[in-house]
């Protein structure tokens, strides 16, 4: 998902997904066109998304209803889809084990700073790149390409032991900045994007009304982007909230964010299914109501640059 | 006194590229600079300079070869199916139009996963035992026994079964791209080709297809480098077993840095993983982007 960011110059009409409204335009055009008229085949294809839906929804689903079972009805064999009997036991076992709580704050310290990093460094980059398009700029854009192809787990030891040799062995920073590696690139693809859709004469208006450049960037053009900018901060958060490879390298118990300790509980405390699943369940669920609640803007931010004219 | 444009740019881009120099550039120099080393896996143990001794051992070893098999038959795998998945929901949404939109929405749920709680969700559908798709297809009758199947136990087909979480998180993705290029295919060129008398999929193959090369190829691309690199999935689901039927380049890596404690050896592995995804990807880049010919 993260990586929307392969924009292409090369696709066929120009359209601004970046903007909500002409989705609605757009969707009139297709009306006659690929939309299905027949009531029969509406019926079918109704029937159709109906099964995808649930088939897609019910390995979450199942997640959910484990972690209300009880821990032993949890591996019981054969399984059952819902409980026999409701409960929050895996809960209060999960969230009771040491070092489970703290992890949670480690992710989101973690997040925030990765992400309050990633765009205090792509917002100016971007804008250079797109507004000034020097020589440097297009040879700096395609080095943030490259680098969404370097595997993390290529770059996790050396970072960690560069981590280690300055004295932030084991810390949410060490982490943080490993996480805008991977987040940084991103968010300068994205944030390219953006800047490019603002008209160039809002700041040629401001320059002349004897703003500086860097007035008229702060003043002017940050106000226009600023959807465009959260978007970026969604997925940048989203990036490091997710990550694993490089937590799993570079942390250890006082850093710790919530994917290790899930994934430790596989052998730390023998094969705990039931807490494993509250766990899951406690981690994944703030981040799938942020994408209902923000829907709009996470769907604009994943189609910009792979369909962008 | 005002400084010119080019340098201001300059200036803006500076952070960051400082930033990418010292974290992503110097490792990956550091990275490469151990692949000719024999390094002890002890924190200031010796450091001898071997050559390109790492490289031939890498290439001589079975694990390695067959690791890069796996790796590009694991992406080939992952990309296909959501491709195939991906444009069927895309074309589902397009042809129910405006009223699919809340399930448009609903779909892109596993995008928010972590890949770690993904892995762990279908390791827990397809475990032996109590693995709730045996005992399922067991009772609608297809299965004789519900660990008929080793879906994560069999080495003949766990590659396929790890692949399924990769798979099941980011056809979202996929669909969501190729829907939003769907909706850029003017209406009348559809109309047009139906007057003419195509049929469906005659309109899919030989006017939609062709006018979202552009985007597919883009897609497929982007989720073909992250496929390339997966992690965290395989691991949690098989740990690279059994038999290391499942191990992919980048738990080869890791399990040759950590677990047998041979940075040089790893590091050349990487070099060479890395090289060869930065090929590929160039190859596919230059003929999608062909940067220059527009703008």
């Amino acid at each position: 998902m993260s990586n929307a960011s392969l924009a292409t110059k090369a696709s066929p009409p120009a359209s601004d997904i970046s903007e909500p409204q002409p989705m609605r335009k757009r969707r009139g055009v297709n009306r006659e066109g690929l939309e299905a008229g027949k009531r029969s085949t509406r019926t079918i294809l109704w029937i159709l998304l109906a099964v995808a839906m649930v088939l897609y929804g019910f390995p979450f689903l199942y997640l959910l209803f484990t972690s209300f079972k009880t821990p032993i009805d949890t591996i019981a064999v054969p399984p059952t889809i819902l409980p026999r009997e409701w409960t929050l036991e895996n809960y209060t076992n999960a969230l009771g084990r040491s070092g489970v709580l703290a992890s949670f704050i480690n992710s989101i310290q973690t997040a925030v700073i990765s992400t309050v990093l990633s765009l205090v460094l792509a917002v100016p980059a971007a804008y250079g790149i797109t507004r000034y398009k020097t020589p440097s700029g297009q040879v700096f854009i395609m080095a943030a390409l490259v680098t969404r192809m370097v595997p993390p787990v290529a770059i996790g030891i050396p970072l960690a032991s560069m981590m280690s040799s300055v004295g932030l062995a084991d810390t949410p920073i060490a982490l943080s900045i490993a996480h805008t590696t991977i987040s940084l690139p991103l968010s300068i693809w994205l944030m390219s994007s953006f800047f490019e859709s603002v008209p160039r004469d809002l700041e040629e208006a401001a320059t002349v009304d004897g703003c500086s450049r860097l007035g008229a960037l702060w003043r002017v053009v940050i106000p226009v982007v600023s959807g465009g900018i959260a978007v970026t901060a969604i997925f940048a958060f989203l990036a490091s909230w997710n990550e694993f490879l490089f937590a799993l390298l570079m942390t250890a118990i006082r850093s710790q964010t919530t994917p290790v300790v899930i994934a430790n509980f596989q052998t730390q405390f023998g094969l705990d299914w039931g807490s494993m699943t509250a766990l899951a369940a406690v981690y994944s669920i703030p981040v799938i109501l942020l994408t209902l609640l923000l829907q709009r803007k996470i769907v604009a931010g994943m189609t910009l640059g792979a369909v962008k004219g | 006194m005002r400084i010119s444009d080019r340098r201001f740019a300059l200036y803006l881009m500076t952070p960051a590229a400082l930033f990418l120099a010292v974290f992503v550039a110097y490792p990956l120099f550091r990275l490469v600079a151990d692949s000719f080393f024999k390094i002890s896996p002890i924190a200031g143990g010796p450091r001898d300079f071997v050559g390109f001794q790492n490289y031939v051992t890498a290439f001589t070893s079975e694990a390695f070869t067959s690791a890069g098999w796996r790796t590009l038959a694991y992406t080939l795998v992952v990309v296909t199916l959501e491709f195939a998945l991906g444009l069927g929901m895309a074309l589902l949404f397009t042809t129910l139009g405006k009223k699919s939109q809340i399930w448009r929405t609903v779909f892109l749920y596993p995008l928010m996963i972590a890949p770690i709680v993904a892995g762990l969700l279908w390791k827990f559908l397809m475990i032996d035992n109590f693995g709730l798709i045996g005992t399922l297809l067991h009772q609608a009758g297809i299965l004789s026994d519900p660990n008929q199947i080793g879906w994560l136990s069999d080495p003949n087909i766990v590659l396929f079964s790890v692949a399924i979480p990769d798979i099941w998180l980011t056809t979202s993705f996929m669909c969501l791209v190729l829907f939003a290029g769907l909706q850029n295919i003017p209406g009348d060129l559809i109309e047009a080709a139906r007057l003419d008398g195509a049929r469906a999929p005659a309109l899919l193959f030989r006017i939609i297809l062709p006018l979202l090369r552009p985007v597919i190829a883009v897609a497929l691309v982007v989720r073909g480098i992250d496929a390339a690199r997966a992690f965290d999935t395989i691991l949690i689901q098989t740990n690279g077993g059994p038999q290391s039927a499942s191990e992919t380049m980048s738990l080869l890596i890791y399990r040759t840095m950590i677990r047998f404690g041979d940075p040089g050896l790893a590091s050349a592995m990487g070099t060479i993983y890395l090289l060869a995804m930065l090929a590929i990807a160039f190859v596919a880049v230059a003929t999608i982007w062909r940067p220059g010919k527009d703008n």
